[in-house]
């Protein structure tokens, strides 16, 4: 009697110790898939797709809520990876694709109203109130977001201009014909 | 957890933006932080007396403790006056806009 529940009572704590040390060592983080949708979107942040940003997003394409072609910043080429990892149909995007842009602050107008840096989701313009405010190009993701606050219409998109710097060879696109 | 810390100092001008990733010691200040940058060297017009100095787009004062994390800005001053600008604009007849009008922002974005 006594030994069948020392048995018993040994099995449970071995297994008990294998689960706890399962749940340690292969633990995971988040929901994988929204991770993997995030790195394929722009991070921009700029809510063109209609959710509050690039995470929001992935979380609402995840959870099957959102389709796959509401990313202007992520163009085409965004829609066909995450098409290829969800197994989804690739979709023509929902809005037309811009080329790449920066803001550009008019510094002869500029009033420091601090208003356009309140609206950058990414802290990519360096001012402070009644201070020069000037957009740091490398930071800027063209999200357009700082445009519409300034009260005296001194920002600007600017395309950026293929250099030898940011040129990067195109990724080969082949179109799948359906046969028959 | 350690002994230093990581902060940024910046200086923006329109064509070119300088980022200078720094790792200083626990409580340096914002003074340390632009001396450390090497950005005095480098950019001659930078006067500390005249260029103000912040955290974050918010103003600083040069003997403030610095946290992790945080990016110096060394600012220029405007070349606009805002008062003139804005009487301009309404002799113009142009609208401002105050703050961030999210309804009203929206819908103009509509109609264009």
């Amino acid at each position: 009697m006594i030994a069948s529940i020392a048995v018993m009572a040994f099995g449970a704590l071995l297994l008990g110790a294998a689960l706890g040390y399962a749940s340690v060592k292969f633990k995971v983080e988040g929901n994988p898939l929204v991770e993997k949708i995030e790195a394929i979107l722009p991070q921009t942040q700029c809510g063109q797709c209609g959710y509050p940003g690039c995470k929001p997003y992935a979380e609402a394409i995840a959870g099957g809520e959102a389709d796959i072609n509401l990313c202007p910043p992520g163009g085409m080429e965004g829609v066909r990876k995450l098409a290829d990892l969800l197994g989804r149909e690739v979709k023509p995007l929902d809005a037309e694709e811009k080329p790449k842009q920066v803001a550009i602050i008019d510094e002869l107008m500029c009033i420091g109203c601090t208003l356009c840096i309140q609206a950058c989701p990414v802290d990519a313009i360096v001012g402070a109130a009644k201070q020069m405010h000037t957009i740091v190009g490398s930071l800027c993701t063209g999200c357009e977001l700082c445009v519409k606050p300034c009260p005296v219409e001194c920002i600007r998109m600017e395309p950026i201009v293929q250099n030898i710097d940011n040129w990067k060879w195109k990724y080969p696109v082949v179109d799948i014909k359906r046969v028959a | 957890m350690s002994e230093t810390m990581s902060v940024e100092v910046i200086y923006a001008l329109p064509k070119k933006q300088e980022i200078v990733p720094l790792k200083l010691p626990v409580g340096a200040t914002v003074r340390q932080a632009i001396e450390a940058s090497g950005l005095l060297q480098k950019y001659s017009e930078i006067d500390l007396a005249k260029n103000k100095l912040g955290v974050f787009a918010k103003l600083a004062k040069p003997d403030a403790a610095l946290r992790d994390k945080d990016r110096v800005e060394v600012y220029r001053p405007l070349i606009a006056d805002p008062k003139e600008m804005r009487k301009q604009r309404a002799a113009e007849g142009k609208v401002m806009k105050k703050g961030a009008g999210e309804g009203e922002a929206e819908t103009e974005g509509n109609t264009k």
